[in-house]
């Protein structure tokens, strides 16, 4: 294989992985729990602008010759940063959860959380000094570079799998929830809050907690990204994106672990990959323009016609009684509680 | 218990909706052991005052007590978990989770279902799961539903939703079962079915209060009966008392 397709096929799997991740963490909320998160990218966002301020270390001021200013500069080693990044965007979920997701009928939080990212897209790109406005950041440093001495094309490779290392992690940490009871109790909030609620189950904190776990997994999504584009703006992450991840998880398959992974290389990665393979033609950006019609028209076509993706959530069932397996005795009324 | 002892006592309660009273001091007491019925006219405000009783609504004044505990205004997951389980005059089944899951989510009590249970594994959670299981089926098998145990909820009849909706209340281990109309739009032998499974559970000890259009079943399952019109108690004692209440005939021709 030629140097430059080794080049091309390590970067698309990089972005495969940060695509995974980000959809898994848009299941838990969207798929699993029902939230509709409007605002997903501003999480992945924020990931990736922590990690790159604590790669990139302390701000070098203009009047030195700086040439991008930010807050909280710091050298941090390889794989801080990213673990940072996780923190931050579960706290940044908290904030947002604490007022957008509590007492709110879905329709109307979908509202609030595509204002929370066009406020956040708003500020980030007015507040010059917060992580250098709309020129973002540069020349943020790879992640062991300094250390390994590999071939350009080697650390290519090293960095497929670094991403295929938290790939892993951030699968078992969706697995151990959906698979628990936890998962199928936000399953339940999901399909009726009302009547989950009337079961004994806290509604708000059961979808707080999705909700935040969701914030993790975008946080370190947008950190893997930007350690390995070494660049980050608000142009990467306009509210459009948050629906790119939308369709990815319809499409895959609502719900299902696999199936979204499945979305993730679908709509991201081979739909969006394809349209640079189409030879030029029609006025300028009209390819570029063609991709959001893509993944327009493939929101809808499935919603209309698969709404439940290309592999649908699972059914559970449930083994029978093991021989000798006794039940717990039926007592429809405790005396003595 | 209280000096009457009530398992649940409302006492001058008030819901006001805008300028509605839906419920406008109300006030009546749940014995223990027994099928208390609550009808009324449409509008009379029954259904509003269980939802206050479950928390759903926060009442607007009065006061809720039960064991002797005030559960005013508490909201409905911690009513529930004081066992205090209601049921939906509409069917309010997870429609995306099978039959068994509907029943298993019901479960009080259950291993795993915190961020940190789910972390600790399936060797933690997963044998309590199956004693669930078992339970559930015994459920399901009492109520012939064994066979859609792996449907999905979603997919049953009007009929079977009834049934799936008090099985859950039951697999929530109640200790005072809330019902609203649970045979609303079911058909005449199910309705029998499900009268004798309430028949059953109550003979076994179960607290219900049961909100019923249909007079002959309140008079075959409930005693006592509580009469509501106007957001008010109107009357209340046995089926033959209230019958022969002349508000109650008022109320109801007039309604």
């Amino acid at each position: 294989m030629s140097v430059a397709w080794q080049f091309y096929i390590s970067t698309v799997l990089v972005y495969l992985g940060v695509d995974v991740i980000a959809c898994w963490g848009l299941n838990l909320q969207f798929g699993v729990a029902g939230l509709i998160n409007f605002a997903f990218i501003i999480f992945q966002a924020a990931g990736a602008y922590t990690a790159a301020v604590l790669t990139l270390g302390p701000a070098i001021p203009a009047a030195k010759g700086g040439f991008q200013q930010y807050v909280g500069g710091a050298h941090w080693p390889f794989p801080l940063p990213i673990l940072a990044a996780g923190v931050v965007g579960g706290l940044l979920a908290l904030l947002v959860g604490s007022f957008g997701i509590r007492r709110l009928r879905s329709d109307y939080e979908a509202m609030v959380m595509l204002v929370v990212s066009l406020i956040a897209t708003s500020v980030v790109t007015n507040q010059v000094g917060l992580v250098n406005g709309p020129n973002g950041l540069a020349l943020v440093p790879k992640p062991l570079a300094s250390i390994v001495s590999l071939s350009p094309i080697g650390y290519q490779w090293l960095f497929v799998g670094i991403t295929a290392g938290v790939c892993v992690c951030v699968y078992w940490l969706v697995h151990i929830v959906t698979s628990s009871p936890l998962g199928r109790t936000l399953r339940a909030v999901r399909d009726n809050e009302h009547a989950a609620a009337a079961l004994g189950k806290n509604v708000t904190g059961l979808r707080m907690i999705a909700f935040v776990l969701g914030g993790v997994i975008a946080g370190i999504s947008g950190a893997i990204l930007v350690e390995f584009i070494s660049a980050w703006s608000p142009g990467s992450w306009l509210y459009p994106e948050t629906f790119v991840y939308f369709t990815a998880v319809i499409v895959g398959g609502l719900g299902n672990n696999l199936g979204v992974m499945v979305g993730a290389l679908l709509v991201p990665v081979v739909f969006l990959e394809a349209t640079r393979f189409i030879p030029q033609f029609g006025p300028p950006g009209f390819i570029d323009a063609l991709q959001w019609i893509v993944v327009g028209v493939l929101a809808l076509v499935f919603l209309w016609f698969w709404p439940r993706g290309v592999i649908p959530e699972r059914r559970r069932r449930f083994p029978p009684a093991a021989e000798g397996e006794e039940a717990q005795p039926l007592m429809p009324a405790k005396a003595g509680r | 218990m209280s000096e009457t002892g009530a398992l649940l006592t409302v006492t001058d309660l008030h819901r006001q909706f805008g300028g509605v009273h839906a419920v406008n001091g109300a006030s009546f007491h749940v014995p223990p052991g027994r099928i208390t019925g609550l009808i009324g006219p449409n509008g009379a405000g029954k259904s509003t005052a269980l939802n206050v009783i479950a928390g759903a609504l926060k009442p607007t004044a009065g006061k809720i007590s039960y064991r002797d505990q005030d559960i005013t205004g508490l909201p409905s997951y911690k009513v529930a978990r004081r066992g205090i389980i209601r049921t939906f005059q509409i069917s309010s089944e997870f429609a995306k989770l099978t039959v068994l899951e509907n029943l298993l989510v019901a479960a009080p009590g259950q291993r795993g279902e915190a961020l940190w249970q789910a972390a600790l594994g399936k060797r933690y959670w997963r044998p309590q799961e199956r004693a669930m299981v078992q339970r559930a089926r015994q459920l399901l098998a009492r109520f012939d539903m064994s066979a859609k145990e792996d449907e999905y909820a979603g997919n049953l009849s009007g009929g079977q939703k009834r049934l799936l909706e008090l099985m859950r209340g039951l697999m929530a281990d109640p200790a005072l079962l809330l019902l609203d109309e649970p045979m609303a739009g079911v058909n005449p032998s199910l309705a029998r079915r499900i009268e004798r499974h309430l028949l059953d559970l109550s003979g076994a000890g179960l607290t219900m209060l049961m909100i019923e259009h249909e007079l002959a079943v309140v008079e075959r399952l409930c005693d006592p009966v509580i009469v509501m019109a106007q957001g008010r108690v109107i009357s209340q004692g046995t089926m033959a008392e209230v019958r022969a209440d002349r508000e109650v005939l008022d109320a109801y021709l007039i309604g």
